[in-house]
């Protein structure tokens, strides 16, 4: 609408005037007329043909109103010729009326109007069928040697429609789940039952949208293609169709509707396929359903809340702030405010007492150890010493120190590790004497092996646990013997071959 | 890596789990002791919702002591067995800020989600306007500093326990006479913990006009009493559930303040049942022939803490050890007057003073310093007040003077003599 004109406004005018619901129940009449393709209405059918609230009103009213309402602009009149029985019927001036073509804008306004209010956020899964259906059915088309272009018109247009309604109700849905106005103020019984209804039907949606969506984002990518091609037919088609003209305007027209065309295949792709950076329709849809559901849990708990304890709290607050003003003391009302509130948190003897031996229960505490309390505490006060901190210890000959001892001891070990991985097989008897630091590397090794063994017969073999070292220990006959001599004393058990290598070249 | 080593591995996370989960459980637990009324801030909130079902049951179990977990806090509604206890209620309070605690949560209960302080106020008037509360001499404006004091300190007390949360303002100004209806502070009320205020076994206002209680003791006892089931076993965990109750929350038990069927029960139970909350706590069980203290090494779960340090604690642990010694060699009751106490604290500051702060070194300060070393006392049940005097309790000998080890070094001599 460019301009509102003083007149345009007239027409909204019996809506909001003092008897609203005697127009509307008028205009109602000529709105079903309209749709009865009956062009006029005598003021006594309006009568008959309304269906009003309450007692009808008098034959002049209705008249008085008819006349208010050509006054405004919604219906146009013109004198009426049918003859007529009585006097007075002669001399009332009489009228023909229909919808004026302002008055036919209202209604469809004031109709769309009151479907928008009433409509419920509701997204459609019949859609996306319909969707998938109808672009199948253009796949096919566009598969065939000659395209009916016809038919992929009539496609295109079925598509464009159940696109848009389904838009428009994603953009409903999204807008009321925004507002969750309506769990707000609901009561715990309708908020439960819508619960189960949305959180049912987003289940059937978001599994529909997943399964669907998929299959049409495939068909789509085919299409692309060879789609222009058909759009480009079904607009010529149109300009076919639109107003005659010369052959220029014809071709304007056919590029006007091929770049409308393609305005709408662009946003049917956009649904469903990533469009550069920005994320499908679809996928919007499906994170704002997805959202949903905490947002109804957040309005189903501010119910609960609502409903928990199972007095009236207010209530009893009141009345324990009369206890309380009613205590003799304020001894009484620590009392009563740990009995009410019970808040308090836990009390307890700090520190135990420290004694090597359990004291027996019946020992009283006058003659049981006491307290370790630390005599800094006991004598200042304080637990920790005032004044500077004790200054910060150079450490640096201690740290060289370790630094030495430690390159001693691996290099022991090495030195430990080289003479007994030779990688060659090696009797234990034929070892002999063993230093301190090659029993310590010996015996690691010999748990290791032995650890694997399940008998005393097999031989194992396995790497060591850093995996440096491979081991393979083969016993030989029962009866042999083998001694090892260390620093700590004589090492003696069965004879085993032992062949130690590293895995390591070079190490 | 063979299968025996494998499994071995595997009993070893195991185990570490097992004592991951115990260690939890155990630092919910103790959380819970501390702040029965927890928000969801909390830094414990977390291992207390992995632990609410198991938590749930314990305190059950052992206390009877309902617990409520969900997403917005928890709630351990620690009901009392001692009702003579005069030292747990919250601290600075008085009636008149009880009163209005009260009322404040009466006007948050119907208010909406948002309330500021300006608001609270008014809305609290309107309600002391209640002839009830009229007639037993209650009276509030904001007129005065002192009122608006009052206010504020509520309001912080629902602010320390999550009930309101401060969006924007603050209350600083607010008790100033200048310029105090300028000052506002905007809050969240949080439903749930507002909810989970009030600890009371039958709520206050759902007793018929002829049966209410009339006196603070009735009044008492209808907060706490619950229905107990009518049978051997019934008795018999009630008995448990208000000695584990005291145990868990008091600092001490003297067995000669038990009835005498919960004195017998005690004495058969008391050693299995100290070593059941003493393995779930963390504390130590103290058994004497006089009752049974459950200590805790750490000194956390407590809000009054003896030995600590200060002026406040070591005049307390000083006047402790001189009780101590007095009561070891009479052995018998004792009566030490007041005036005796504020003598040896009058002494004292010759020998400590030098530590403590200035304002507890001047003449006549003993007074008001032996005041407050006796309330801490009596806090941890070291002490019963009586006219004119204290009668000290037996726990009060652990504290007496042991055989000091002075381990002088160099260092600390040095700072000694500074």
């Amino acid at each position: 609408m460019t301009t509102i004109t003083a007149t345009s406004t007239d027409l909204f005018r019996h809506v909001t005037a003092d008897k609203a619901a005697l127009y509307r129940a008028i205009m109602d009449v000529f709105a079903a007329a309209k749709r009865q393709y009956r062009l006029q209405l005598r003021p006594d059918e309006v009568l008959a043909g309304a269906t009003w609230s309450g007692t009808p009103p008098a034959q002049e009213e209705v008249a008085l109103a008819l006349e208010q309402l050509a006054a405004w602009g919604n219906l146009e009149s013109q004198p009426d010729m049918a003859r007529v029985a009585t006097l007075s019927d002669y001399y009332r001036a009489r009228f023909l009326y229909r919808l004026s073509r302002g008055g036919e804008a209202v209604e469809i306004g004031l109709a769309a109007f009151e479907q928008t209010l009433r409509h419920r956020a509701e997204l459609q899964t019949v859609a996306l069928e319909d969707i998938d259906s109808r672009l199948r059915a253009l796949h096919r088309l566009l598969g065939e040697d000659i395209v009916d272009v016809a038919k992929a018109h009539e496609v295109l247009r079925d598509l464009v429609r159940v696109l848009e309604d389904l838009a428009a109700n994603a953009q409903t849905f999204m807008a009321g789940v925004a507002r969750s106005l309506e769990l707000q103020q609901a009561d715990a019984t309708t908020v439960a039952a819508y619960k189960r209804r949305l959180i049912e039907y987003l289940e059937r949606f978001m599994g529909d949208l997943i399964r669907r969506s998929d299959t049409i984002a495939r068909t789509l990518h085919e299409l692309s293609t060879s789609i222009d091609t058909v759009l480009q037919l079904v607009a010529e088609r149109e300009a076919r169709d639109a107003a005659p003209g010369d052959a220029d305007e014809r071709v304007n027209e056919a590029r006007r509707r091929h770049d409308a065309w393609r305005e709408r295949w662009r946003g049917l792709r956009g649904w469903f396929l990533t469009n550069g950076g920005e994320p499908p329709q679809a996928e919007l849809l499906r994170a704002r359903a997805r959202a949903a559901i905490p947002q109804l849990l957040g309005a189903i708990s501010a119910v609960n809340e609502r409903r928990s304890g199972r007095s009236d709290r207010s209530a009893d607050f009141r009345m324990l702030a009369q206890w309380f003003a009613g205590c003799d003391s304020d001894d009484d009302a620590h009392r009563l405010a740990r009995a009410a509130f019970a808040l308090n948190p836990a009390r307890h003897f700090s520190l135990d007492i420290q004694t090597d031996e359990d004291v027996p229960a019946n020992v009283s505490w006058l003659d049981a150890p006491p307290l370790a309390i630390n005599p800094r505490l006991r004598e200042y006060g304080e637990a920790a010493p005032r004044g500077p901190l004790p200054r910060v210890r150079e450490r640096n000959r201690e740290r060289e120190l370790m630094a030495q001892q430690l390159a001693e001891e691996s290099s022991q070990v090495e030195a430990a590790r080289r003479r007994l991985a030779t990688g060659h097989p090696l009797r234990l008897s034929e070892i002999g004497e063993l230093n301190a630091r090659e029993f310590a590397l010996f015996l690691g090794l010999l748990g290791e092996a032995l650890a694997e063994q399940q008998n005393p017969d097999q031989t194992v073999e396995r790497y060591t646990g850093d995996g440096l070292l491979h081991i393979r220990l083969e016993p030989m006959s029962w009866d042999s013997r083998a001694q090892l001599h260390t620093p700590a004393g004589v090492f003696s058990g069965r004879d085993h071959v032992l062949t130690i290598c590293t895995t390591q070249e070079g190490a | 890596m063979n299968a025996r080593a494998s499994r071995s591995t595997a009993r070893h996370v195991g185990e570490l789990q097992r004592l991951q989960q115990q260690d939890e459980f155990r630092r919910a637990l103790r959380a819970l002791l501390l702040h029965p009324l927890m928000s969801s801030q909390h830094t414990e909130f977390f291992a207390v919702r992995r632990q609410a079902e198991r938590l749930r049951e314990w305190f059950a179990r052992e206390a009877g002591w309902p617990l409520h977990v969900d997403r917005e806090g928890a709630r351990l509604f620690k009901r009392p067995t001692d009702l003579l206890d005069a030292t747990r209620g919250l601290p600075d309070y008085d009636r008149r800020r009880y009163v209005l605690l009260c009322l404040a949560c009466a006007v948050l209960e119907r208010a909406d989600p948002q309330i500021t302080l300006q608001l609270l106020g008014e809305r609290i008037m309107a309600e002391v306007a209640d002839p009830a509360l009229a007639a037993l001499g209650y009276t509030f404006t904001l007129r005065s500093a002192s009122e608006r004091r009052e206010l504020v300190t509520v309001c912080r007390t629902l602010l320390d326990h999550g009930v309101l949360e401060r969006v924007a303002g603050d209350e600083q100004s607010f008790v100033h006479d200048s310029g105090w209806q300028q000052s506002d502070a905007l809050y969240d009320v949080q439903r749930r913990l507002l909810a989970g205020l009030l600890a009371a076994v039958r709520g206050p206002s759902t007793w018929p006009t002829g049966e209410a209680p009339g006196n603070t003791e009735a009044r008492l006892h209808a907060l706490v009493t619950a229905h107990t089931a009518d049978s051997e076993q019934g008795r018999r965990d009630a008995l448990r559930h208000a000695l584990a109750r005291r145990l868990l929350d008091d600092p001490v038990l003297y067995t000669d303040t038990l009835t005498p069927d919960a004195q017998a029960y005690f004495f058969n139970q008391r050693g299995t049942m100290a070593a059941r909350l003493c393995e779930a706590t963390g504390l130590v069980a103290e058994q004497r022939a006089e009752g049974l203290a459950l200590a805790d090494a750490s000194g956390q779960l407590t809000d009054v803490a003896m030995p600590a340090e200060g002026t406040d604690a070591h005049a307390t642990l000083l006047v402790a050890e001189y009780l101590a010694q007095a009561l070891r060699q009479t052995r018998a009751p004792l009566h030490v007057a007041e005036e005796e106490i504020a003598a040896f604290l009058r002494k004292a500051v010759d020998r400590y003073g030098r530590y403590w702060r200035k304002s507890a070194r001047v003449p006549g300060a003993e007074r008001e310093l032996a005041q407050i070393v006796l309330e801490r006392l009596q806090r941890l049940a070291l002490i019963a007040r009586e006219i004119d005097g204290v009668r000290p309790l037996p726990a009060i000998a652990r504290f007496s003077l042991g055989e000091a080890e002075m381990r002088t070094t160099g260092i600390s001599s040095q700072a000694a003599l500074l």
